[in-house]
């Protein structure tokens, strides 16, 4: 059950990635919704959850960006397995402490990628600063949309089931 | 609990050294993993163009039956016109540029080729930053990889990977390692343009003599010598160039504006030493 959700989180955040990512080519404007659902896997289900859904998730954007594979996979499984490890130590209830844990996954990303890419090219190019806190800006705003909607889901739920439970025992009446 | 986390730790142990033997190997050969990466672009090309109809679907939902019908399906007809017709000229501008130098040369060359084939981009690369983009037409449609692509403004980029029957992967030419033949149009100067060194997503143009003076706004065209990119199209203008002499910088600012693509066009060429297939039209006579 817990593979089949790291899965299905790792899909939905590739698919969601790519579509949206079409109107930001060639910008200076980034994000890494994988990311945010790699952060979000290892904050819910724990560090190997995050590490799994890491390497998954990086694995699939090197196949699909055309970079080196394998180094996307190595950011994100660390970020995972970070982020599962600080949410395990942590009561982690509300929603913006998670974003914020989300927040710090993305600047360490970024900066796991530049080393990785830095050690491979042999040449260190600065850390594009501006760049990389617009990209956590709109991570830990995706994080923080996303922790709001599956908080609420549950309860919505319920009370979608309660109003039609009342009304099938007034029309028994 | 504790062998849990020694099992988790175990878990991060394995995967790291797998990723890191993963990067070796292809740092190692320099050639990456042509298969694997074409079964997995093939396979998720399916799910772009599927989240990329369901996107038009609904921003066409609002432009096509709610606001204005009629108008909205005359406009992408025209952008798509419009689109084609600057290929055209595009076209017709470098075949005048080569008439101009054959015309020295007293020689006759084949015309320039102009078929191509308008694609949609429905995707962008899901990794963050890159500059790949998916277009809606494949091998079905007779793209090729080393295609060129292009869009109104100027020259887009070259179609890369193993192209699926119905998308291909286009590398723009801000890409980290894209390059193209260029040269410029007043005095015809020749050198490379090279992407993706700097964060404003200005190109540089290298390689051109050193003695020679370079003007902010002259327009730089595609040379063809690289082979995959007919001569004449144009890449961007030169936005700020050092004087003449050694390791002088000159930076050239894209045509096209990579930021909004939507429509681009598929030019049918084959690239020269890439034999066409099937032994069609445009073959080598037998």
């Amino acid at each position: 059950m817990r593979l089949t959700s790291v899965l299905a989180t790792v899909f939905v955040a590739v698919v969601l990635q790519a579509a949206f990512s079409r109107y930001t080519v060639g910008g200076t404007i980034t994000f890494d919704l994988v990311l945010v659902g790699v952060a979000y896997a290892a904050l819910q289900w724990g560090a190997a959850a995050g590490m799994v859904a890491g390497t998954l998730g990086g694995l699939i954007q090197d196949l699909l960006g055309g970079g080196i594979i394998g180094v996307g996979g190595l950011a994100k499984t660390l970020v995972g397995y970070l982020a599962g490890t600080v949410g395990a130590q942590f009561v982690l209830a509300r929603p913006h402490v998670r974003t914020a844990i989300v927040a710090v996954a993305s600047l360490l990303h970024r900066i796991v990628v530049l080393l990785l890419v830095a050690v491979i090219d042999q040449r260190w190019s600065g850390l594009p600063w501006v760049a990389m806190l617009i990209e956590t800006g709109i991570n830990a705003g995706a994080a923080f949309i996303a922790f709001q909607v599956t908080d609420a889901l549950p309860g919505v739920v319920e009370r979608g089931r309660a109003s039609r439970r009342s009304g099938f025992s007034r029309r028994q009446w | 609990m504790l062998s849990s986390t020694r099992r988790t730790l175990s878990l991060l142990t394995m995967l790291c050294v797998g990723h890191v033997l993963l990067i070796s190997a292809q740092v190692q050969t320099g050639t990456g993993m042509p298969v694997l990466e074409s079964a997995a672009f093939g396979a998720f090309s399916r799910i772009q163009r599927a989240t990329a109809a369901v996107a038009d679907a609904v921003g066409g939902l609002w432009g096509h039956y709610f606001a204005l019908s009629g108008a909205a399906r005359e406009n992408d007809e025209l952008r798509r016109r419009v689109l084609e017709l600057e290929a055209e000229l595009q076209a017709a501008r470098a075949r005048n540029l080569e008439v101009r130098s054959l015309e020295q040369l007293l020689a006759v060359r084949d015309a320039l080729p102009t078929a191509s084939v308008t694609a949609r981009v429905i995707a962008g690369s899901p990794e963050p930053g890159t500059t790949l983009i998916t277009i809606d037409r494949g091998t079905d449609d007779g793209v090729r990889v080393d295609m060129p692509v292009i869009a109104a403004g100027g020259v887009v980029g070259r179609v890369v990977g193993q192209p699926a029957g119905r998308s291909a992967q286009v590398q723009l030419l801000i890409g980290r390692d894209a390059a193209v033949g260029a040269k410029l149009e007043s005095s015809g100067a020749q050198g490379i343009i090279q992407g993706g060194s700097r964060p404003d997503r200005l190109l540089t143009l290298d390689y051109v003599s050193s003695l020679l003076e370079v003007r902010t706004g002259e327009v730089v065209l595609t040379s063809g010598t690289d082979t995959v990119f007919p001569p004449g199209y144009r890449i961007g203008t030169i936005e700020q160039a050092d004087p003449p002499g050694p390791r002088r910088q000159i930076l050239v600012r894209p045509a096209v504006d990579f930021s909004s693509l939507d429509l681009v066009l598929v030019l049918l060429v084959q690239p020269i030493g890439d034999p066409p297939a099937g032994g069609g039209p445009g073959g080598p006579p037998s």
